[in-house]
């Protein structure tokens, strides 16, 4: 197994080959663009294929006709280019096709600027295009995730016919770490049910998310709504630290978790009782380990680059059982240790925020 | 001039342009200026619209009204102003992966509109901000990080592009030549219609294959007796790729959307108000 110090959005292409993928569609954006580098390097001298496309809404088509022929595809960009992929995404979900997609998140709305946020949360896990349509999406919050967690995404993608996200923000992306780069591991599935190949075997095949009749299209929403329902029993993956005894369970993915772990042994030895919970899928969410821990857990407090958005998931999940705090940064501002200390020392000394 | 006329010092904005030093976009801003004072541009019915990249952060140097808008759409952001605001001398600004690329869609339909504002398309053959990906003007053979193996598609013709979008004016222009780009910028906002002036601006921290070096050996000002109603002879100098000729390439007087709106009131009778039109559905 080879190790490698390098970024996170290198290691997003480390796990895509991996996972067999070898065509990859782009856009030149910042803090993504890494992810494009390393496709335009390593794609194409493995017979792959690489194209910088005309425009963001280019590459999600591009991607959208290689999946139609059952061929793993990816595309990456950051906020306000996965905004122009919301229409592809759609169309890719309602025809479901499998296929990864990578949002490294900046900062909001509109240009906003290149530093870290994780206010694409609801864009990403609440649907971002129009219809009745979910994205499968993946919190990395190491160089080494973004690599496992993309070969993940293509195997889930492929599993449920249905786009996967991965759901990165600035820090994982540019943050340089050691990953072990992975075996090639080719799960293979049969497309041969759905696949446009151009050839006799596929002929009757047909790619479409056009259903005209009211009560077709309502089958199909439905049917698509058992397939969500199926990946909410058993695709939720996430990760404890210290909840067993805790009076605060601290609810943060990607970076901030692990601005969030180094704070736990700290609060600990304050003798504060504060545990985290980390969703790794941040769709499907980890509602029933939230619901679990509400019974005895005496605060939540989730912790964002946003000005709220995960929290509210949380809220659905403790149905009022508890206080739920929420604790945010926003604009590329990122919260340091001693502030979230502040944030436990205040909950558990009974302030309410 | 009166003692009251405006000057280049009034149409600079209090940020000193940030693009990197020998940037060919400092000989596209010095010349616009002084464009601005020969027409004398009020600043306060002035709109400079920009996309992103390098060249959109034009709008902010100006002493202007600017509006930094969305990758790519600055064109059809730029329509809207003038159309709800024809009285505004409203100017469009971006680069070629803006115009070209993500945007590129835009253009035909608004110079086939003919909505009277002048196009600005700064072309460096490569995506600057995001750090040197290849761009649609990048040349075949090209090495970026995105191509690092050699870029291995064509380049877009934005001069035949623009001909043959039926632009009605259609411009080329250098900015290691900045006295000529003045006179262009003048005619181009003085043209009534849709002006589109394709400018060569080198990305000297990007682009190491296309320089002021390598430029200044191709570029050619049109002969003096051009005639620029003379289509044919336009598409010919486009497509002279060894050649990059410049100058007012194309001209033409036609009707602008704002004409043809006004006349569609004319030729089917305007309505005092709301309520006369209701009286329709009586």
């Amino acid at each position: 197994m080879a190790r490698q110090f390098m970024k996170g959005n290198d290691a997003i292409i480390m796990g895509a080959l991996a996972a067999g993928c070898r065509s990859y569609f782009g856009y030149p954006i910042t803090p993504a663009s890494e992810i494009a580098h390393a496709a335009a390097t390593h794609f194409p001298a493995l017979g792959g294929v690489f194209i910088q496309a005309e425009s963001e809404v280019a590459a999600i088509n591009m991607v959208y006709g290689t999946a139609g022929m059952g061929i793993r595809a990816m595309t990456a960009s950051s906020s306000p280019g996965f905004s122009l992929k919301q229409e592809g995404l759609s169309y890719i979900a309602g025809a479901e096709l499998p296929c990864v997609v990578v949002n490294v998140v900046r900062g909001g709305p509109g240009l906003g600027n290149i530093a870290p946020e994780q206010a694409d949360y609801f864009q990403v896990t609440k649907g971002g295009g129009h219809g009745n349509y979910r994205l499968i999406a993946l919190a990395p919050n190491s160089a080494q995730e973004m690599c496992d967690l993309t070969m993940l995404a293509f195997d889930l993608a492929d599993r449920y016919r249905n786009p996967a996200c991965i759901l990165a923000d600035g820090i994982t992306g540019q943050m340089m770490e050691v990953v072990e780069i992975p075996e090639p591991k080719l799960v293979p599935f049969d497309h041969t049910s759905w696949a446009v190949r151009g050839d006799a075997a596929t002929r009757d095949n047909l790619i479409s998310s056009i259903y005209l009749e009211p009560e077709v299209l309502e089958r199909h929403n439905l049917a698509l709504d058992r397939k969500y329902q199926e990946i909410k029993q058993r695709e939720v993956r996430f990760e404890e630290y210290r909840t067993d005894d805790a009076e605060l369970v601290v609810v943060a993915y990607g970076v901030v978790s692990r601005i969030v772990y180094s704070t736990i042994d700290e609060a600990r030895d304050r003798g504060l009782k504060v545990g985290l919970l980390r969703p790794i899928t941040v769709w499907p969410f980890p509602t029933a380990a939230i619901v679990k821990l509400a019974s005895r857990v005496h605060h939540f407090l989730a912790i964002e680059l946003s000005t709220g958005q995960m929290v509210e998931d949380v809220r659905l999940a403790v149905e009022g059982r508890c206080p739920v705090h929420f604790y945010g940064r926003c604009g590329g501002m990122v919260p340091g240790g001693a502030e979230i200390l502040a944030q436990y020392e205040q909950i558990l000394a009974g302030g309410q925020r | 001039m009166s003692d009251t006329a405006l000057k280049v010092a009034d149409y600079k904005s209090d940020l000193k342009p940030i693009w990197c030093a020998g940037c060919g976009d400092y000989g596209v801003i010095t010349p616009f200026y002084q464009a601005l004072v020969e027409v004398q541009a009020v600043p306060k019915d002035t709109v400079i619209v920009s996309g992103i990249g390098c060249s959109g952060r034009f709008p902010y140097f100006c002493n202007t009204f600017g509006f930094h808008g969305v990758h790519g759409r600055a064109v059809p952001t730029a329509a809207g102003v003038k159309l709800a605001r024809p009285e505004l001398t409203v100017i469009a600004v971006g680069g070629d992966g803006d115009g070209l690329g993500i945007g590129g869609g835009h253009v035909p339909h608004v110079a086939r509109k003919n909505v009277d504002l002048t196009y600005i398309l700064i072309d460096n053959s490569i995506y600057g901000l995001t750090k040197g990906q290849s761009s649609p003007t990048s040349p075949l053979s090209m090495k970026s990080k995105t191509a690092p193996y050699a870029y291995v598609e064509e380049p877009l013709n934005p001069l035949q592009m623009f001909l043959a979008y039926n632009a009605s004016f259609v411009a080329r222009g250098y900015s290691g030549k900045p006295k000529d780009l003045k006179d262009l910028f003048v005619q181009a906002i003085r043209h009534r219609g849709f002006s589109v002036l394709h400018i060569f601006s080198p990305c000297v921290s990007m682009n190491k294959e296309i320089t002021f070096k390598t430029m200044n050996e191709i570029v050619k000002p049109l002969p003096d007796d051009w005639d620029p109603t003379n289509k044919l002879a336009a598409f010919e100098k486009a497509m002279d790729t060894g050649t990059f000729w410049t100058g007012l390439v194309y001209r033409e007087e036609r009707e602008t959307i704002h004409d043809r709106l006004d006349a569609i009131g004319e030729r089917v009778g305007r309505y005092q108000d709301l309520t006369e039109l209701l009286k329709r559905f009586r």
